[in-house]
């Protein structure tokens, strides 16, 4: 089990790839689609959260649904303009549903 | 009544209305209840009198239908069939909710396999995080970032992101996309070193000048040359020479660089980077040593271990799988034997044992400048060694005019042996290697003799800095030294079969080319050369000169690749890739008459013996 990274380390990734030549933000969403931290400003960060958010979950049911052994790694959308890398977590925007029958 | 979950997907997009703590809590009733039963289908039985006309074939007919009934199991007139119902097209619904998790008692696992210890954390351990980048494509410049404090409004926004943070999958995440990141960058390099047609973004808009530029290419003749295509270095290196690199043995992207300044005024600390082709910015690993490092080496039995020899005579095996600095690290300060001096080379070569012929087993050898080659293993939580040669002094033939008594004296309190600052095993024959010592001569020896050489090979007089056998020639190698030349030997001569210099600088690292067998690499301080013994003999193919007061240190050429990286004085190692080079299909290099190092006129001035020795003409061919 390889030791537990410390969150300085973390932060230094972080800021090594904000400071990458062309990168022009960073956001970081939990599961439900919420945005966490972020370094753009505020409504774009919500604007690229929610859409982003359905397009990962519907990338991520195609891939299960050709095959459920399967599952999403990474995602590149790229544009005339520029280009959007997600990296979502295995867990994350997960569908779990379940009804309650008496 | 059929059951309605509420829809919450609408309210996304604007940040206004806000989930509150009492919308939450809020009771919902819901009722269910049982409907009254429906007949589809009721066809009750008919009842006819026995005296009716109509009675006979009635009872037949019932009969028959008992008949049937009875026969109908085995029956090859009766077939099970299934039918099914056209399913109509679906429409699918989402529908989002709060995961359930299961809770017992404290310390057991729900579902998802986290360990769930109580429930107020078990939701947010199963929180993870997504990264989303945005990037601009190479064409546009650059925006300027702002930074924004966190805009979670849940009450749990600040424990998210720590615990997020500090998760091993975000670090995945964030691995994987600084890679992504830099494989855009680094496109066009990363495939001309593996040898890819690079592929020109047909949106990005075409600069004037280069439609031209393309055009001059075409037109000039190809000459060989390198072409530089990224270096590593970080900040952490910089300012450091490079001493030694290593390729991993199972993972052909993993390179090891070790740092170290050798003035002996200053002992600074070592370092080991592990560079991964990958990410040409900052290392994968990052080994801080005691000492500065002076030798590497990987071991191909164990390709995670990296056995690291450093200027105060201490050996160290690290584990590089390990992102813990001091993990897996044996050492071999505390072997009584070890060596007191920089341990010039170290080298994981595989012996079979005497015995079985069969069985190969790994082990470590390394030449230190106390004038000792010793084998290690690791025992007692430690390394300990046996030595295998030592270098002896070679004794002067001239005597000394007088003072006999004088000399002798003090022979006894200098050491008799002489550092050694190179070894190489024979590919073919491990139990066979080379030495280079300081005093210029090379020795062959053998694992099982250590008492005697097996032969000595005089020709350099000042420090042999590489001894290298050719890969693809059996019996060939070439030795470099601080003497300006570079010499080339077959096994069983004497003497030097080719001499090459080609300026008045120290060599200092010498490589044969994996791939073609008349081509090696030299670095001398001031430049990097790549000589060619198919087409000169005189002069390098190729010559790339040094960056401004950057002396060019250690060479290493990539395996399945025609590049070759150079480490200098200030930390980088620059990737060059070689162009252009033609290589002739013969293997045949004839020389005829009599064999001489030839040295340009200007060197003549200096005070040495004849540069040259006339022999009995003979013909040298060379089989490569």
């Amino acid at each position: 089990m390889p030791p537990f990274p410390s969150q300085a380390e973390v932060e230094e990734t972080l800021k090594r790839i904000q400071s990458q030549n062309g990168v022009q933000g960073i956001i970081i969403v939990n599961t439900e689609g919420i945005p966490i931290k972020t370094t753009l400003d505020n409504a774009s960060t919500v604007q690229y959260a929610g859409l982003i958010h359905q397009l990962v979950m519907k990338a991520r049911s195609t891939v299960r649904d050709i095959d459920p052994q399967n599952d999403l790694t990474f995602l590149r959308v790229r544009s005339k303009k520029n280009e959007i890398m997600i990296a979502p977590d295995k867990d994350a925007f997960s569908n779990k549903t379940s009804f309650l029958l008496y | 009544m059929p059951v309605n979950f509420p829809d919450v997907q609408g309210k996304r997009d604007t940040v206004k209305e806000q989930v509150t703590e009492d919308m939450l809590k809020e009771v919902i009733d819901l009722y269910i209840s049982e409907t009254d039963s429906i007949s589809l289908l009721d066809i009750p039985s008919t009842f006819v009198s026995v005296d009716a006309d109509d009675a006979e074939p009635i009872m037949e007919r019932n009969n028959q239908y008992a008949e049937a009934c009875r026969s109908r199991m085995d029956n090859d007139k009766y077939v099970d069939q299934s039918v099914q119902t056209l399913n109509g097209a679906t429409k699918n619904k989402q529908v989002q909710s709060d995961s359930i998790v299961m809770v017992d008692k404290v310390g057991s696992t729900d579902s998802t396999g986290n360990n769930a210890s109580g429930w107020v954390l078990s939701p947010v351990m199963s929180l993870l995080a997504c990264i989303i980048l945005l990037c601009f494509s190479s064409a546009s410049a650059a925006s300027s970032l702002k930074e924004v404090e966190a805009l979670g409004n849940s009450l749990n926004a600040e424990s998210d992101l720590q615990l997020i943070m500090l998760s091993e999958k975000f670090q995945h995440c964030l691995l994987v996309m600084e890679r992504s990141i830099l494989g855009n960058i680094f496109q066009p390099q990363l495939a001309a070193y593996r040898q890819l047609p690079v592929i020109e973004d047909p949106e990005s808009p075409v600069k004037p000048g280069m439609g031209e530029q393309r055009e001059e290419d075409a037109e000039s003749p190809r000459s060989p040359a390198v072409v530089r295509l990224w270096a590593f270095s970080c900040e952490l290196s910089r300012g450091s020479s490079v001493s030694s690199m290593a390729w991993n043995k199972k993972n052909p992207d993993l390179l090891a660089v070790g740092y170290g300044e050798f003035g002996s005024s200053n002992q600074k600390p070592g370092l080991v980077c592990c560079w991964s082709l990958k990410n040409p910015t900052w290392p994968e690993r990052v080994i801080r040593c005691d000492s500065a490092v002076t030798s590497l080496d990987f071991s191909s039995n164990n390709p995670s271990q990296l056995a690291v020899g450093m200027q105060d005579g201490s050996i160290a095996i690290y584990n590089v799988k390990s992102r813990d600095n001091k993990a897996c690290f044996i050492s071999s300060s505390g072997c009584p034997n070890r060596h007191l001096d920089p341990v010039w080379q170290l080298r994981w070569t595989q012996q079979e044992l005497s015995l079985t012929g069969e069985e190969k087993v790994e082990s470590l050898f390394s030449v230190a400048a106390d004038g000792r080659i010793s084998k290690w293993f690791v025992s007692n939580n430690g390394l300990d060694c046996i030595d295998l040669m030592k270098l002896k002094k070679s004794h002067n033939t001239k005597k000394k005019a007088g003072g006999t008594t004088t000399g002798k004296k003090t022979e006894s309190v200098l050491s008799a042996l002489t550092p050694g600052l190179c070894f190489d095993f024979h590919p073919t024959d491990a139990s066979v290697y080379l030495v280079g010592t300081w005093e210029g001569l090379i020795h062959k020896c053998s694992c099982s003799n250590s008492q005697q050489f097996l032969e000595t090979f005089k020709k350099h007089f000042c420090p042999v800095n590489h001894v290298t056998w050719s890969p693809l020639s059996p019996d060939v190698f070439l030795s470099c030294s601080a003497d300006w030349t570079i010499q080339l030997w077959k096994q069983d001569h004497h003497k030097p079969v080719l001499g090459f210099t080609s300026t008045q600088r120290t060599v200092c690292d010498i490589k044969w080319s994996p791939k073609w067998a008349t081509v090696f690499g030299a670095v001398n301080e001031g430049q990097l050369e790549i000589w060619d013994l198919n087409s000169s003999i005189l002069d390098p193919v190729i010559v790339q000169p040094a960056a401004a007061g950057v002396k060019m240190n250690s060479l290493l050429f990539a395996p399945q690749t025609d590049c070759v990286l150079v480490g200098d004085s200030d930390g980088q190692v620059t990737v060059y890739q070689l162009r252009n080079l033609c290589v002739g299909d013969s293997s045949q290099v004839t020389l005829k008459g009599k064999p001489y190092i030839f040295v340009p006129e200007q060197h003549q001035k200096r005070h040495y013996r004849p540069t040259w020795t006339t022999v009995e003409e003979i013909q040298y061919t060379f089989h490569f």
